[in-house]
């Protein structure tokens, strides 16, 4: 074995032969997403967890099923460094992890179902520009290094705390990409309307969302310069049966409005509630051809009771349609359906490095 | 070279379950059916069989969803009306 427990096997501690293949040697143990790692040494734990000398290192932030692993600020940041990340990500990672454990976002569904979906975190306010974090042209990737290794440090929580490995905590019939590492920010500064996190009661000078949901489906429109034809598009790519949504009326959508259909929108003076009402009235099936399609239905008891011919809305609360602000130039939005069963979770980020001066205190 | 192992100490889960009983002859057999397609016919077929096979009866059915925990109600149904369950995860 090239990887051997320093005194016994519940030792944090491993040996490993030099000049050995880490990333093989990670996977005799069950370990690593299939990528390159930064060995996580002791100095280099040490050094991620200098910046935050105020708060315990082994302080359980959270509990992951389905292993029911203890998350600790360690044990965050040795998966952090394993995944590229600086010490100023630290704080971002840990409030996903704690958004992760919240019962609302339903980890245990997320990580067992054998649907694609992904935790995607959104990055908001001033930690986004201070830690380097991407919202503009090329958002979703590649090459930023905050987003890469900030969504591949939650992954390899999810794999090794969590213990959501393919065939054992995780049965995805067919994986995802996203499942690699699926982190932006939101561009607010490109944004018309005030940051999301405000839109769900989190006034904090910064934030993370996070929202469980499939890959994100373009929608291109080059042409409008009228908010309704640019959003009949968006609700087509929400109103279909291909998506696991699609049967479960509590399901979310995040919509990422690219900065220039965000600009069509609020120069023709719709609100991000105008946009979430209008999508929510537009992305609409007959409820004979969801019936159709699925026998097994999450549905709220009203729409039960719709008749067939009835436009049925793809989620049952227009609060289920969140919009953010993302990317750079040009005309490309994307539909980000979540898994279902689930609900999307913002937290502030409590951080010394991260607090300002303005006054203004996290929720 | 010295690393961290990446995986963390283990809580002990919330909940644990019951030991299965030695003999399931005068037993009440429950199933509780996750509603994926097909479950309600392979746990009544399964109970069916471990019904012929042992003499234990099939006195309920209950139903869930597959993707959130069960009903506190339904539970405590089940756990007043049965001795074991039947049941399945996924699809």
């Amino acid at each position: 074995m090239n990887v051997d427990s320093v005194d016994d096997p519940t030792s944090i501690l491993l040996q490993v032969d030099d000049g050995i293949d880490l990333v093989d040697a990670l996977i005799e143990h069950g370990w690593g997403d299939g990528l390159p790692v930064v060995a996580p040494t002791p100095e280099r734990v040490e050094a991620m967890l200098a910046g935050y000398p105020d708060h315990d290192p082994d302080e359980v932030i959270a509990i992951l099923p389905p292993r029911f692993g203890e998350a600790t600020r360690r044990t965050l940041a040795i998966n952090a460094i394993m995944a590229g990340c600086r010490p100023e990500h630290l704080p971002v990672l840990e409030a996903a992890v704690r958004a992760l454990a919240h019962p609302d976002l339903n980890l245990r569904g997320v990580n067992a179902t054998t649907h694609c979906v992904a935790p995607l975190v959104v990055v908001h306010g001033e930690v986004a520009r201070s830690a380097g974090y991407h919202g503009g042209l090329g958002a979703f990737g590649p090459c930023n290094r905050a987003n890469a290794t900030t969504g591949r440090a939650v992954r390899l929580v999810l794999l090794h705390v969590a213990g959501a490995t393919p065939g054992d905590g995780d049965a995805s019939t067919q994986g995802s990409p996203t499942k690699y590492g699926y982190c932006v920010a939101e561009n607010s500064d490109a944004s018309p309307w005030p940051a999301y996190p405000t839109t769900v009661g989190v006034e904090a000078v910064s934030a993370v969302t996070v929202h469980c949901g499939e890959a994100p489906h373009n929608v291109h429109d080059m042409e409008s310069d009228n908010p309704a034809r640019i959003l009949d598009k968006v609700a087509s790519a929400m109103a279909t049966t291909a998506q696991n949504n699609a049967c479960i009326s509590r399901g979310e959508y995040l919509v990422a409005l690219c900065p220039e259909h965000a600009a069509t929108c609020a120069e023709a003076g719709w609100s991000r509630r105008d946009v979430t009402s209008y999508l929510f009235e537009q992305a609409r099936l007959p409820a004979a051809e969801l019936r159709r399609a699925f026998a097994l239905r999450a549905w709220a008891p009203w729409m039960d009771r719709l008749e067939d011919d009835a436009p049925t809305p793809m989620t049952e609360h227009p609060d289920n349609i969140r919009v953010m602000v993302v990317g750079g130039p040009g005309k490309h939005s994307s539909v980000i359906p979540s898994w279902g069963m689930t609900r999307s979770v913002t937290l502030p980020i409590l951080s010394e490095s991260t607090r300002s001066g303005t006054g203004l205190e996290p929720c | 070279m010295l690393i961290h192992r990446p995986d963390g100490d283990v809580a002990t889960p919330p909940a644990q379950r019951a030991p299965s009983p030695a003999v399931l002859t005068g037993r009440r057999i429950g199933i509780l059916d996750n509603r994926k397609p097909n479950a309600d016919i392979l746990l009544e077929h399964l109970a069916d069989r471990l019904s012929e096979r042992t003499g234990a009866t099939v006195v309920h059915t209950a139903t869930k969803n597959a993707a959130i925990p069960c009903e506190d109600q339904v539970l405590g149904l089940l756990a007043e009306e049965v001795d074991v369950i039947l049941t399945g995860t996924a699809d």
